[in-house]
């Protein structure tokens, strides 16, 4: 059972730009993902519209502006206004990615890859420890996608995620669209990522769609994280693949571009709710053979 | 040791962090054609192809922000945008992730340029301005029914303390109603931008000089009374709160 039902429910990450929509069509949603900052720096009447949807639907929160991976102190103030909102959401859990946009000085507002050393991983265990203490609901980490290496990485993706969320009892934030796209940038296998993933690490899930991109100074193209498009069936079938190992909360249609294209929306969060169900109906169907061969 | 020889430390992480930001917000990274490194410390062994994509990707989310923020005044740039755009981004890298900041970051960019070289058309710096008073609106408005307001001696009001008032060279407002063919004309204008009630979008319109000046003094909770019997207050009051000038309680 989940908090939001017996199955992962399917929402989609909410959007002020199309909220007067979102809020005519939540019959089409199983819940909402907030993203914390919106509440706490895009004014009054963007947070007075996503705290109106309390009690109408459930929402879970996420966040954009922590920079875990920056190599400077948690901002505790920071941490603080997301404990108010996640409180006032209600929300189940809270998530962010693992990654930096900022250092001082300079902020990129664009999610950056971490050196993938056990060195970094150290710091940042240390600071999920300290969110943990100051949020009181269960955090997650999300895998990013990425376009360049550091180059003195010396683990995996997935090395780097588990041995994080080993230590501090961390949660994942799976994007399957992120993992695709890395595995198609970069050239390894996604189903080799999930297998390597402890059983039940999933919590919740994004999926997106994105864009091919083409520049001359790039020696192929490469597949851009645009969350503007129609989830591409690889993602869906990564999909498939964690819901065979996993039980995630939810399931969240991630859209910031081509808001206005509703049908697409729509269309995807009818496809993803069919491999959710088709999952379910796979899961239970192996629960009573085993059953009856008990 | 010889007096020539450093000893080579390793950079921390945040000093490669800040090093990799400083070179995804420069020119050369986002507009750069050389292939050649970096000038950066502490860059080398980084692939620089995927550094520049992703330098442009935030450029270009970044942009987004700041064009959303002055259509117009980027419509009105015409050709100069690309200019505009290149010098902005050598003198002014990113610093913070919110729209407002963005938005304020470019306007104090090309107030200081316009100062320098005035602007054409010569109305641009009132459009910014406006512009940049619209997007605080956006941000800061909460929702205000329309009440009809009945005017008498027992109200109080004040002025309201989200309108921006712009004194402005050039009548702009044909900029922001798209009237066909209308120039802004030449005049020493006050121009208020405000979310009115009932509205959920920013509006400009002319407050005459007069009752500017009105407006200014009401800057604290005022009785009715204490503007005495002038012909015409009473209309003039509901008017200015029924433009979400003034708040009114009773």
């Amino acid at each position: 059972m989940t908090p939001y039902g017996p199955s992962p429910a399917v929402g989609i990450g909410y959007r002020s730009a199309i909220g007067d929509w979102t809020r005519d069509n939540l019959a089409h949603f199983d819940m909402l993902e907030v993203t914390v900052d919106h509440c706490i720096s895009s004014g009054d009447s963007v947070a007075s519209e996503i705290f109106d949807l309390v009690g109408r639907i459930p929402m879970t929160a996420h966040g954009i502006g922590l920079s875990i991976g920056t190599d400077v102190p948690v901002d505790l103030a920071y941490l603080d206004k997301v404990a108010s909102v996640v409180q006032r959401l209600q929300a189940p859990a809270y998530s962010e990615h693992l990654a930096f946009t900022r250092a001082p000085g300079r902020d990129l507002a664009n999610l950056l890859p971490l050196p993938k050393t056990e060195e970094v991983a150290e710091a940042i265990i240390s600071k999920v420890c300290l969110i943990q203490s100051r949020i009181p609901v269960p955090f997650l980490l999300e895998n990013i996608s990425y376009l360049f290496e550091w180059p003195e990485s010396r683990m995996t993706d997935v090395e780097f995620l588990n041995l994080i969320c080993r230590e501090t009892g961390a949660g994942l934030l799976l994007d399957v669209e992120n993992l695709f796209l890395n595995a198609q940038n970069h050239g390894f296998d996604p189903v080799a990522f999930l297998n390597d993933l402890p059983a039940g690490i999933v919590k919740e899930v994004h999926v997106a769609g994105g864009v091919t991109v083409q520049k001359d100074f790039l020696a192929c193209p490469f597949l851009a994280d645009s969350h503007s498009h129609p989830v591409p069936d690889g993602a869906l079938d990564l999909l498939d693949h964690v819901l065979a190992k996993h039980r995630p909360d939810v399931v969240v249609l991630e859209r910031d571009d081509r808001l206005l294209e509703f049908d697409e929306i729509l269309s995807d969060i009818r496809r993803i709710r069919a491999r959710v169900d088709a999952a379910q109906h796979e899961n239970s169907h192996a629960s009573e053979l085993v059953a009856a061969s008990d | 040791m010889p007096r020539n020889m450093r000893i080579v430390m390793p950079a921390s992480l945040l000093q490669r962090q800040i090093d990799l930001l400083e070179y995804l917000t420069s020119a050369d990274a986002i507009f750069g054609e050389s292939a050649d490194a970096p000038s950066v410390p502490h860059l080398q062994g980084f692939d620089l192809a995927p550094l520049r994509l992703e330098a442009r990707f935030s450029h270009e989310k970044r942009m987004e922000k700041i064009i959303a923020a002055f259509p117009r005044t980027f419509e009105l740039l015409g050709g100069d945008q690309a200019t505009v755009v290149r010098d902005f981004v050598a003198a002014c890298p990113s610093v913070d992730i919110r729209r407002i900041e963005n938005a304020r970051q470019f306007y104090d960019f090309v107030c200081a340029r316009w100062e320098a070289k005035p602007p054409q058309p010569p109305y641009l710096r009132d459009v910014a301005s406006c512009e940049l008073a619209m997007t605080r609106l956006r941000i800061k408005h909460k929702a205000r029914p329309a009440q009809p307001v009945a005017a008498g001696r027992a109200i109080r009001f004040r002025r309201d303390r989200d309108a921006v008032f712009l004194p402005c060279a050039y009548d702009i407002r044909p900029v922001f109603e798209g009237g066909p063919g209308e120039a802004p004309q030449r005049r020493d204008v006050v121009l208020a931008s405000l979310v009115p009630p009932g509205s959920g979008q920013p509006a400009v319109f002319e407050v005459p000089a007069p009752v500017y000046g009105l407006l200014v003094e009401l800057d604290n909770w005022t009785d009715r009374a204490a503007l005495g019997g002038m012909e015409g207050m009473d209309e003039l009051i509901t008017d200015l709160a029924e433009h979400g000038l003034l708040e009114v309680i009773r």
